[in-house]
């Protein structure tokens, strides 16, 4: 089972860092709307976080290091979860940016609502790295005391 | 196994993710490319910029019929959806008098109204919003300098080598609702020495929903 966890896990990185890497400029307006980068870093944040994610999304897939590639999208998923989280907590409205760059142009209820959303929807995701990481425990005889 | 090598490895991950990044960046086009340290001094703020509400009630609209308060003050603006007749010809020194230069601040707002009046009158207009939206439809004779690709400070250079009058009023607007986009160019135009930016803050999906008329393509 944690095979074909890690393997949509892997696929769902890779499916929501495509857009991102077709359009650098989209993402980077995402990353600023969130208001939590200073403005020097928001640019190299979006040039950098989608192959990030691409490749950690492949080495689930693929099973390469697939043990370091959960902690990495742990991480990422724990960033994705803060994000939003301080952005419903001070009731500021942001377009996740998840799957897609461009904004709809919704309405502040409706980003707010899909916000919740996303949030549990990542708790959910890092249930499954928690699943993978659990099953890619070293053996007890190679464990470091 | 050390833990030392896992984090050995995500750092190779992350390393990796950066050289992709690079290479990436190196063969965009100049729609996609992205400059590595960008220059966002609001990236911080919550809520909305700071700007000055519109000067409303200055315009002198000569034929615009002016709906009784009491009955348009129920209604969405999505109502009127015809543009109010155009005034009769009127000399410029008269828009310059109605939107006088702000040079202490980079932009004020505008009412719609007077966004048609300015639209009438050949203000410039400029759109701020992605190169590949203003094909989509762009107010008629806007100018694109999208604000979030890497070749905006040489459009912006260029707009002011043209040698503008700077305190005519520019018409900036994006995409309505949150967007800032207009925001922030007026405040790259205000660092080059313009200084009556007006912000059309419910920008394109109002020009829109008035069923005024939309250019396609690549050019104003």
């Amino acid at each position: 089972m944690s095979v074909r966890v890690q393997i949509g896990l892997g696929i769902v990185f890779v499916v929501a860092a495509i857009p991102k890497i077709v359009d650098p400029p989209g993402f980077a307006h995402m990353i600023y709307n969130y208001r939590l980068v200073p403005g020097g870093l928001v640019n190299g944040a979006a040039l950098v976080m989608p192959w990030v994610e691409l490749i950690a999304g492949l080495a689930l897939i693929l099973g390469v290091w697939r043990r370091e590639a959960a902690i990495l999208v742990g991480i990422m998923l724990l960033v994705f979860i803060v994000a939003i989280g301080v952005n419903l907590a001070r009731d500021h409205a942001v377009d996740c940016g998840c799957f897609n760059v461009k904004s709809a142009g919704r309405s502040r209820e409706e980003l707010l609502s899909d916000m919740r959303w996303v949030l549990i929807r990542d708790v959910g995701l890092l249930l499954l790295v928690a699943q993978v990481l659990a099953a890619t425990r070293p053996p007890r005889w190679n464990r470091p005391t | 196994m050390p833990r030392g090598s896992n984090i050995a490895r995500v750092i190779a991950f992350i390393a990796l993710g950066a050289g992709a990044a690079v290479l990436s960046n190196l063969t965009a086009s100049t729609q996609r490319k992205l400059a590595w340290a960008g220059s966002y001094p609001r990236a911080l703020d919550v809520g909305a910029p700071a700007v000055e509400p519109a000067p409303t009630a200055s315009i002198p609209a000569p034929a615009e019929p002016t709906a009784p308060p009491a009955v348009s003050a129920g209604s969405p603006p999505a109502v009127q959806v015809t543009a109010p007749p155009a005034p009769p010809a009127a000399l410029e020194p008269d828009l310059a008098k109605s939107f006088p230069p702000h040079p202490d601040k980079s932009a004020i707002e505008v009412a719609p109204e007077n966004v048609l009046l300015l639209h009438r009158r050949n203000a410039l207009f400029l759109d701020a919003r992605r190169s590949s939206v203003y094909a989509d439809g762009h107010i008629p004779g806007a100018r694109s300098l999208p604000v979030w690709e890497s070749d905006i400070d040489t459009r912006v250079k260029a707009l002011y080598e043209e040698g503008l009058d700077q305190r005519a009023p520019i018409v900036a607007y994006c995409s309505g609702g949150n967007c800032e986009d207009s925001h922030m160019l007026a405040e790259k135009l205000y660092m080059v020495g313009f200084d009556n930016v007006l912000i059309y803050k419910d920008g394109f999906p109002d020009w829109q929903k008035r069923g005024l008329p939309v250019n396609r393509g690549a050019n104003p």
